[in-house]
């Protein structure tokens, strides 16, 4: 039906309504395009075709309450409200500008909702006595403010009691440690000393000892101790 | 039924305590018995007569060591240090100290329960004497403080001297760091009889020794205690010259604990007694101190305060040229 309009009275636009076609095309394309070079582009030329649109739109809406043979009084009344239609169609084209909505979320969503407002009060106000007055609202806050600053104070000093235990602690470890080291030393010294003795006379045992467990002793010993039992035998036999 | 079987219980383990206690006894008496043998055997063994030249000390002092102990055990204290005295003399001809010494510590130690205080601290010097010959100070200086806090109660004089003498000892080996604890109990002792300005020069000496081997922090806190005894001991002069002399150690000047002293002397300068109790309060640093050094703390400002003559500037006119 737009192309009927279009084509029926403006032959030029017969080119628009292509240029519009391919625009949606192109904008589907840009959408799906990974390659952001490439959507950037695409999104570049959308807007071109929509800006030149939009320059014919007056023309078009002018057009449209010129009489025209051949139509219905209702038609030619409907039309400007189809040429508002067009402009409306031509507007959504995506071209990559369009704000996404995201979904609400928390604090983020607070944060645009409340405009920021640089400079709201004028000059003017700042002159005016009762600008520094106390409202209800700001006594409240000023209370508040002191009564949490308060706590805030009594929660630190908490800390710094503790602190203080801390560092007395640790200072006094610290003595108690550097104490404790000459004396460490020497029972290290002390404890090699002894290690090394033990091991001397260790190693001298074991040749005493097995000096005495020679072989030719034991055998020494046995040969005695059966001449012992012969001489014994021999007496009480 | 059962209550009787538990009382039939109750008699079988009573009848078997009984018998058990009557045994305990008997092998009490019966170690008793052999002590006195020992010690008859010892004596025996030791004392020179006419058919005994020369005392023969290496069988007697294992003799009088066992009878020492039995009788320690037993609680017979005059009998128990008799014996260990006579051990110690043993180990002395036997040419080892150390156990001699050990022996006199011992016997030190049955002396304080006879509360025989010249005695006790007569054997805890001599076993410091060995100590010594045996070339440790180290345990010199344990014997002569252990010694000390046995009779500091009694003889507080001895006990003062006796922590003193262990202090030089530990000095001059250059140990200064395990006197600390002999300081402190020498300057609890002067507080306790209220010879504060003893007790504040003991704290100074405390102080040098923390110096000596780089304890900062017990260095300030003996040095800030130095100045709280002077203060209650009414002599804000001292405690000021002791606050400057003190104020040359760089390490005092940085610290905490001089704030706190500088605060409470300010407030003394400006005769404040209430911002006196206010700043020995709210300090941080006072509770970590000795704890009779916070007890003085909390009682200043003692006596009422006088308003301190301070250098007057208004004599300086400025039209004075001369």
């Amino acid at each position: 039906m737009y192309t009927a309009l279009i084509t029926g009275d403006l032959e030029p636009s017969a080119t628009r309504t292509q240029s519009w076609f391919l625009d949606h095309l192109k904008s589907n394309e840009a959408l799906g395009e990974k390659n952001r070079a490439v959507a950037v582009t695409l999104n570049a030329e959308v807007r071109r075709q929509k800006a030149a649109l939009q320059k014919e739109l007056p023309k078009l809406q002018r057009l449209a309450v010129k009489k025209v043979k051949g139509l219905s009084k209702e038609e030619l009344e409907a039309r400007p409200d189809l040429v508002l239609g067009l402009a409306q169609r031509v507007e959504e084209i995506p071209d990559g500008t369009a704000l996404s909505r995201r979904p609400a979320n928390g604090g983020w969503a607070g944060g645009p909702r409340n405009e920021i407002r640089i400079d709201v009060m004028s000059p003017d106000d700042t002159l005016r006595p009762e600008h520094y007055a106390e409202t209800e609202e700001s006594k409240g806050f000023r209370s508040e403010y002191e009564y949490r600053r308060d706590k805030q104070d009594q929660g630190l000093d908490h800390i710094a009691d503790g602190l203080a235990t801390l560092k007395n602690m640790a200072g006094d470890i610290n003595e108690e440690l550097d104490r404790q080291v000459p004396l460490i030393d020497e029972i290290d010294t002390k404890v090699d000393q002894a290690s090394s003795d033990l091991r001397s006379t260790n190693k001298r045992l074991k040749e005493v000892v097995t000096q005495m467990r020679s072989s030719r002793n034991f055998c020494i010993d046995i040969i005695l101790l059966a001449i012992c039992l012969g001489i014994a035998a021999y007496l009480y036999k | 039924m059962c209550g009787c079987f538990v009382s039939t219980l109750d008699e079988f383990s009573s009848g078997r305590s009984r018998g058990g206690g009557g045994g305990m006894a008997d092998r009490q008496e019966q170690k008793l018995k052999d002590a006195e043998k020992w010690l008859k055997k010892a004596d025996k063994l030791t004392k020179l007569s006419f058919t005994r030249w020369a005392a023969d000390w290496s069988e007697a002092t294992p003799l009088y060591e066992q009878a020492g102990l039995v009788y320690k055990t037993a609680k017979l204290f005059e009998k128990g240090k008799h014996c260990f005295e006579k051990a110690a003399i043993g180990q002395e001809r036997l040419s080892s100290q150390w156990t001699a010494a050990k022996h006199l510590e011992t016997a030190g130690g049955l002396a304080k329960e006879l509360e025989a205080w010249p005695e006790v601290a007569d054997l805890y010097k001599r076993a410091s004497e060995m100590y010594m010959f045996c070339g440790k100070p180290q345990p010199a200086a344990d014997a002569l403080v252990r010694g000390a806090k046995a009779i500091e109660d009694s003889v507080p004089d001895d006990a003062i001297r006796m922590y003193l003498d262990s202090c030089s000892f530990l000095e001059d080996d250059g140990r200064e760091q395990m006197a600390f604890d002999t300081y402190r109990a020498a300057t609890n002792l002067y507080i306790k009889q209220q010879r504060y300005a003893d007790a504040a020069s003991m704290l100074l000496r405390w102080g040098q020794a923390a110096d000596k081997c780089k304890a900062i922090q017990s260095q300030c806190k003996a040095y800030v205690s130095a100045i709280l005894v002077y203060l209650y001991n009414q002599d804000l002069k001292a405690a000021e010259q002791c606050h400057n002399d003190c104020s040359q150690v760089d390490a005092f000047l940085n610290s905490e604990q001089n704030q706190l002293a500088e605060k409470v002397l300010q407030a003394y300068r400006d005769s404040d007694g209430d911002e006196v109790m206010y700043v020995i309060k709210s300090s941080k640093t006072l509770p970590h101190l000795d704890h009779m050094i916070v007890r003085l703390a909390k009682q200043l400002p003692v006596g009422g305060l006088k308003p301190v003559i301070g250098p007057s500037n208004d004599d300086l006119d400025e039209n004075d040229l001369t």
